[in-house]
């Protein structure tokens, strides 16, 4: 029982009648979106805990650091599997967090401005979004959310509620 | 009527405007405000005073003062003569039994006078003290300003926004705008907020961004200025804030200062210049300051004719009173010499606007040379400009108040936001108040909807003289935020409570489910039936949605020894691949917490908490992990996996449905935790039994929930399945004794008195709360949590007192009525003596006493049979 199978969400089984449907916690939710709006709960997400300094073991993975003992990773869901391996070291505690974290890319600063008061120049961070702790990244206009998926259909709600009053 | 068109006029004469007021159309021009546009159409009565329902009209022009208040549009308090005119406006009179121009109420300023002083209702209206309430209704409709339509719910929707700013500049006058562009041309991100219409062309050229009609609200600490821009409140963060509010023309005080046609040189200067109107047919100008006696000028151009000027810069007159016929001015008395006149301007000085500056930690000090308050020794990162830092050019020291002398005999009002005059505050000092403070909250000047713009120097004048000191003696009230009047709807904004939603919660709606709030989880109280739901539990099986189920993972060489010392209960002895049941106790010995913990390998333990507790536990664990330093990671996993409890006599055949694992009970016994997969779902089952049938707890990562689920019900379905919510569960735990923290247990309960001496070893070198525990077990139990059974069939409200002797001796914590057993049962706290098989215990239901006997051993499958089975 040396890996958590139960935690990971790329371990299913098809067959004997069975075919298990990933569903992102944000389908229902984000049905009535616009395009600027992207769900990202499908990307495989990976926490460290321990040093990565030295790791290069998944090129395509991106790094983003949380604290200093602490690294969030994100991959293509089908790389998953292999950055778990990759990271696997004895000094490392590995989590595969791609189900405890919904994940929402959404466009405009504005609109990041009704939902935090984060200092949307000093990105990538931790806090409060819509009242709910979450990580945010930002590539130019692009900010990427990532959030306990329990909290998706509210976050949802509160996104699309702030952009219907710009 | 407009004047011909003026240089600097606002308004674009090509398009008119039509708007209604009081359901008459009136029309005006883009660049009006609805207050110019109103003045245009000949009105002059734009509101009745707070108290005597007096006419008032414009005076400040600048929105200042309460003199404008009005109804726009079904929004109450809107300042009209800053609020820019929009085709199609509704506009109302507020405050007013009848119309603007025929009040009913003004009768208070006829005859009531002697009746109301300042602060009457402390006195007069107390007695008897239960008609109070008719009172307060009747002066609640009878003062004050604007009223709020109930009915009308939402109508205006307010967003709240964070932004961050190098340098925020307050107020869009010539110093606010010099600023902003000297820190622009030095690189700086630069926002100006005005309050007015904005600094306009005047701002042409400079690269900043201007906010307006925005008003600063207050300076908080961290350079945050809240910001009321209307519909949005802008949460600014600046790391640098210069204040250049300017000054405020302060009014005179004198008998009639009030009356419609008195009015502030700047509300003249605006009503000339920028919406090119004539503010009366003759005038008299009484001023202290270059400022306010320029005005004349504007005033001839408009073809205003000028009856008399007063410099009390040169002249000091003794008496001045304005007389008016039906509130409006008519004549003015200068130390007996009378002037007909339609018009008075008229201004004490300009005092800096320095509020916000004194919030922000500004030192504010009384110059007596100048005979204002000005703000010195700033706080670092705010900077005052211009006017608020005290530039102003010298003027004279009016009179604290002029007396009218002769037959004038009208109200001399310090604050006309609350109807206070002169004699109201002497009155308050001869009462005792003389410091400026107390006095505030007992006659309430400055506490209107100018905030002490136009009242606190003033005021503060006359107590100096009338208490025979200075002005500096007297000192100033403090200022707090906001600074200006603000929308409750502005600061509560949109108001979203974040919700906690499991992977399975649209499905819950789509069976039709009762959804209840646990802590911010939304989880299923039943599907409608919870009677039927606990029948099939005991008959066939049940699925629970228990995804809220706190989950931890512990790992790490130290982890065993880490929970040992952690849990009062032994987990060092503990097999991979099996469960054991822990409360989890403060250092005072006190139950924080419930749940099982299943031991996944030697380094890896998965422990499992109560749905609200699963945060604080694991900030517990990590605390203590930190402390002791071992090598142990705590990880919270709630969120990440989903998980449901299928428990029933038919559990196992369904799950042997889903699954290749041998499920039989010799290879998976009651207690034992295995990994597996489930309809394909790779899965950590958990075989316990808080429901107290042969159950499994199926825990797998939450995007698959849903899928888990539905499968499980569909391939239960002719087995009986039915799901089953927390009401159903409650009556099934009950049966068992099974207690919930936080329902059964309180902040004091302790695991011996709570009837669980079996999870606390003593012989553990050390755990956290061992020495509490200690002491309770020497001192001996006083009370007990125990299940009892009522004789009769009522269900005992939870809460119910247990009495002992007549008095209140212990209460019931859970209770419902079991199909089961067709009983009522429940949990009670009783004194430790009635702790036993059969005591007879006395509850009190709805002022009657109910006979319960106690009952130690679970209700139903005591030995634990159905659960092991």
């Amino acid at each position: 029982m040396s890996e958590l199978e139960f935690l990971s969400t790329d371990r299913t089984r098809t067959g004997g009648g069975f075919e298990p449907v990933f569903r992102s916690p944000l389908a229902d939710a984000l049905a009535a979106a616009g395009p600027d709006v992207r769900d990202l709960s499908a990307l495989g997400k990976v926490e460290v805990r321990g040093d990565v300094e030295g790791f290069d073991g998944l090129a395509s993975a991106e790094r983003i650091p949380l604290t200093p003992g602490r690294t969030l990773f994100l991959c293509a869901p089908e790389e998953t599997a292999r950055l778990r391996e990759a990271l696997a070291d004895p000094s490392r505690t590995v989590v595969d967090v791609t189900g405890a974290l919904a994940g929402l890319e959404l466009r405009g600063e504005r609109l990041l401005r009704r939902l935090t008061d984060l200092d949307l120049d000093g990105l990538p961070a931790v806090g409060a979004v819509a009242r709910v702790t979450t990580i945010v990244l930002r590539t130019g206009e692009e900010f990427r959310l990532f959030f306990p998926q329990e909290y998706a259909r509210s976050m949802a709600e509160v996104v699309l509620d702030a952009a219907a009053g710009l | 009527m407009r004047l011909p068109p003026r240089p600097q006029e606002r308004i674009d004469r090509s398009r008119e405007l039509t708007f209604f007021f009081e359901g008459e159309p009136r029309h005006g021009f883009p660049g009006d405000t609805v207050g110019s546009a109103l003045f245009a159409s000949g009105r002059r009565v734009f509101s009745r005073s707070f108290k005597y329902h007096r006419p008032r009209g414009l005076l400040c022009c600048s929105g200042q003062c309460p003199n404008c208040l009005m109804q726009v549009d079904g929004v109450p308090n809107v300042r009209v003569c800053t609020m820019p005119l929009r085709e199609g406006a509704r506009v109302r009179g507020q405050n007013v039994l009848g119309s603007l121009d025929r009040d009913v109420m003004s009768v208070v300023d006829k005859i009531g006078g002697p009746f109301t002083p300042v602060g009457f209702y402390y006195r007069t209206m107390i007695r008897p003290r239960r008609a109070w309430p008719l009172y307060e209704r009747f002066l609640r409709n009878v003062a004050g300003l604007g009223k709020i339509d109930r009915g009308a719910g939402r109508t205006r929707r307010f967003d709240t926004e964070h932004r961050r700013v190098e340098v925020l500049v307050i107020g869009g006058g010539r110093a606010g705008i010099e600023a902003a562009r000297a820190a622009a041309a030095r690189g700086e991100q630069v926002v100006l907020v005005d309050e007015g219409l904005g600094p306009g062309e005047r701002a042409a050229g400079g690269s900043f961004e201007v906010i307006a009609p925005a008003r600063a609200l207050g300076i908080y600490e961290g350079g945050l200025v809240p910001v009321d821009a209307g519909q949005v409140l802008i949460r600014f963060r600046a790391r640098r804030i210069v204040v250049a509010t300017g000054a405020i023309e302060q009014p005179l005080v004198f008998p009639g200062n009030d009356l419609v046609g008195v009015m502030l040189p700047g509300a003249v200067r605006r009503l000339t210049d920028e919406w090119s109107l004539r503010p009366g047919s003759r005038a008299v100008v009484i001023g202290a300051d270059e400022r306010a006696l320029s005005v004349v000028a504007e005033l001839r151009s408009a073809g205003t004719e000028i009856a008399r000027v007063v410099d009390l810069r040169a002249e000091s007159p003794r008496r001045i009173a304005a007389e008016g016929k039906k509130g409006r001015l008519a004549s003015v008395l200068v130390d007996g010499e009378g002037l007909d006149c339609d018009l008075l301007v008229m201004s004490g000085g300009r005092q800096p606007a320095y509020s916000l500056l004194a919030q922000a930690g500004a030192r504010i000090e009384y110059d007596a040379g100048r005979g204002v308050f000005v703000p010195i020794e700033l706080p670092a990162s705010v900077e005052a400009v211009g006017a608020v830092a005290g530039e102003l050019p010298s003027g004279a020291t009016p009179a604290a108040t002029y007396e009218g002398g002769g037959k004038a005999r009208g109200k001399c009002f310090v604050c006309v936001c609350e109807d206070v005059t002169t004699k109201d505050v002497r009155r308050a000092i001869a009462e005792g108040f003389d410091s400026i403070e107390l006095a505030k909250r007992y006659t309430t000047v400055t506490m209107g909807p100018c905030q002490g713009r136009l009242c606190q120097l003033p005021s503060v004048r006359l107590y100096a003289r009338e208490n025979g000191t200075d002005e500096a003696a007297i000192g100033r009230t403090t200022a707090r935020p906001p600074w200006a009047p603000v929308s409750l709807g502005l600061l509560a904004g949109r108001g979203h409570e974040p919700a906690r939603r499991t992977s399975i919660h649209e499905r819950h709606v789509q069976l039709g489910a009762r959804m209840m709030w646990t802590g911010a989880w939304r989880r299923v109280h039943s599907y409608g039936d919870p009677a039927g739901e606990v029948r099939a539990v005991h008959e066939a099986v049940g699925a629970i949605d228990v995804s809220t189920l706190g989950k931890i993972l512990v790992s790490g060489p130290d982890a065993a020894a880490f929970l040992e010392r952690l849990y009062p209960n032994r987990f060092g002895d503990l097999r991979p691949g099996r469960i054991r049941y822990s409360v989890l106790g403060t250092d005072a010995g006190r139950i924080m917490d419930d749940g099982t913990i299943a031991r996944l390998d030697d380094d890896r333990f998965y422990v499992t908490t109560t749905s609200t507790g699963a945060d604080v536990v694991s900030e517990w664990l990590e605390w203590w992990n930190a402390v002791w330093g071992m090598g142990v990671e705590v990880v919270n996993l709630t969120g990440a996996l989903a998980a449901v409890n299928v428990a029933g006599p038919r559990a196992r055949e369904l799950l042997g449905r889903l699954t290749d694992l041998d499920v039989s009970n010799e290879s998976f016994s009651y207690l034992d935790a295995k990994q597996a997969h489930v309809a394909g779902v790779p899965c950590l089952l958990l075989r316990i039994g808080f429901v107290g049938e042969l159950g499994y707890e199926l825990h797998c990562s939450s995007p698959y929930g849903e899928y888990l689920w539905s499968t499980l019900l569909e391939r239960g379905a002719d087995l009986g399945l039915r799901p089953f919510g927390l009401e159903a569960q409650r009556v099934l735990r009950l049966e068992k004794q099974h207690i919930l923290v936080g329902q059964d247990t309180d902040s004091e309960s302790n695991a011996l008195e709570a009837g669980m001496p079996w999870v606390v070893k003593f012989d553990k070198d050390e755990f956290v709360g061992k020495w509490a525990l200690e002491h309770v077990r020497e001192r001996g139990l006083r009370e007990r949590l125990v299940g009892f059974e009522m004789t009769g069939w009522t269900v005992p409200p939870e809460g119910g007192q247990i009495v002992v002797d007549g008095r209140p001796a212990g209460r019931v914590t859970s209770a419902r009525w079991s199909g089961e057993l067709r009983r009522a049962i429940g949990l009670a706290w009783v004194p430790a003596a009635l702790a036993e098989e059969d005591a007879e215990l006395a509850i009190r239901v709805d002022g009657r006493l109910e006979q319960a006997r106690v009952r130690l051993r679970p209700f139903l499958d005591p030995d634990g049979e159905r659960l092991r089975s």
